[in-house]
């Protein structure tokens, strides 16, 4: 029994690593046309605004590639479990969770995505162990999984997983809305941390509507924690690998320097792939470090006045210097955790010389 | 003895090609046949045909994400000749990956 669990979990493993493996280009596509197209924007009360026709032309591509990211990984991971049938019925769902659905429009991002690939893959599986009469075998792979996964599923996740997530939210809300006035310092340690925990999914969106419904009463504070907290996760990223080299394959160090960009430009997906992959060290240690840099800037008062985030809107925050500060501190808090959870690579490599006859299994990390 | 092979790793650039090596170097050290597809990030290279893979003593999968046409080694999955391991083994220690091979 306790060997099936492992069997599943290494099953469930191996397939978010597939559907990383398919989702990087869009990744790179989404985060360098970003970047690029934003640095030349300016700060405005609506975020960053981009002029030059060009370059707005540019961000929609971005803005594609981040699109596509998500679908692309769900689909993917139910390639990993399913093969082919899994593709499209999971790319559908992904789409589903990267976009506003049900009656409270809840989004569940990435996370979400993850959840719905592994669910899909699973089901479509089980579909192909089914004995049927050879005259539907012909229309099975065509319509009759492709329906039966996404009614299921989706009809699932919409009534039964989005349902609760929206009320959470709207709780959430009105949580966050006690503290301010009340624990400035709590509150920013919440909204970093709601800010890192997903990247883009619910509970970060629920942050920034929450920050924002704020600006427009004027009480700019808590979306400079959300904007410290923004850049955070990727920074630490990138700075824990080109620190810690050895704890990073040559790819993933690669990967830390767009992780980089992405930081200074605030956009916390270029984390997303290092979580995918190594979610249990990974989560944990930019929630705390995005936890201390928004805490620590509700505690100077720094005020960030766009709705948006990371080192370029510099210009437009007030208490610059501790908006930095802030920032820095909890990418090294990051990194330290990271430095200390994450395994060396070289390491592992010769705890396994050691021991004679050791099987290769999955336990080498990657 | 005739090898084959498939490396894959998640990204696709490196470990892919490392694990490809080491195999390599390792067959040719033994003096056996080998012949490794990759299927890295630019997809399947130096794909494995199926009668080369019929031929082969034993097949060896060093892979961390879900291959494409896995199916051509369900044969040999049945017979028992498939190693599967992960593409790190293959590059720290591949006279060990062999020697486990060479038992199947």
């Amino acid at each position: 029994m306790a060997n099936k669990m492992r069997d599943v979990l290494k099953e469930i493993q191996k397939a978010f690593s597939t559907g990383v493996s398919y989702m990087l280009p869009a990744v790179v596509v989404g985060g360098v046309f970003l970047a690029i197209s934003l640095a030349t924007g300016t700060a405005t009360d609506e975020g960053m605004q981009v002029t030059s026709p060009f370059m707005q032309n540019l961000l929609d591509l971005g803005s594609a590639g981040f699109a596509m990211m998500i679908p692309i990984l769900a689909g993917y991971i139910a390639y990993s479990i399913a093969g082919k049938p899994g593709i499209a019925p999971a790319m559908i769902l992904g789409y589903v969770a990267n976009n506003p659905i049900g009656a409270d429009g809840v989004k569940t991002g990435f996370l979400g995505a993850m959840i719905l690939g592994v669910a899909v893959g699973l089901i479509v599986k089980w579909c192909k162990t089914w004995k049927v009469p050879n005259t539907i075998k012909t229309i099975m792979p065509i319509l009759i999984v492709p329906i039966f996964s996404v009614l299921t599923i989706g009809l699932l996740y919409i009534y039964v997983i989005a349902g609760p997530i929206g009320a959470a939210m709207q709780w959430l809300v009105s949580v966050l809305g006690d503290l301010q006035g009340g624990n400035a310092v709590l509150l920013g340690l919440i909204i970093g941390a709601m800010t890192a925990v997903d990247m883009g999914g619910p509970i970060n969106k629920t942050a920034t509507a929450f920050t924002l419904a704020l600006m427009a009463e004027g009480i700019y504070g808590p979306n400079g924690a959300h904007r410290i907290a923004v850049a955070i996760p990727p920074l630490a990223m990138a700075v824990s690998t080109f620190i810690d080299r050895k704890k990073y394959a040559a790819d993933d160090r690669d990967l830390g320097i767009s992780a980089f960009f992405m930081g200074l430009i605030g956009i916390t997906e270029g984390a997303i792939p290092f979580a995918v992959k190594d979610i249990k060290r990974v989560l944990p240690a930019i929630i705390i470090g995005s936890a201390v840099g928004g805490g620590l800037g509700m505690l100077t008062a720094v005020e960030a006045l766009v709705p948006h985030g990371g080192l370029i809107i510099l210009p437009v925050v007030n208490n610059k210097l501790w908006y930095v500060i802030s920032m820095f501190v909890g990418v090294l808090v990051s990194v330290l955790i990271l430095h200390f959870t994450k395994p060396n690579l070289a390491e592992t490599g010769k705890g396994k010389q050691q021991k004679k006859n050791a099987e290769p299994s999955i336990e080498v990390t990657k | 003895m005739k090898v084959v092979a498939v490396t894959a790793c998640p990204t696709g650039v490196a470990h892919t090609y490392m694990a490809q090596e080491a195999l390599e170097k390792e067959c040719q050290k033994r003096g056996y046949d080998i012949q490794v597809e990759t299927q890295g990030s630019m997809g399947i290279e130096n794909e494995l045909e199926q009668d080369v893979i019929d031929e082969a003593d034993v097949v060896i999968l060093a892979v961390a994400i879900r291959i494409e046409g896995e199916e051509r080694f369900e044969e040999k999955m049945d017979m028992g000749k498939v190693l599967q391991i992960e593409p790190a083994d293959a590059i720290k220690h591949p006279s060990e990956v062999l020697d486990k091979a060479e038992k199947l």
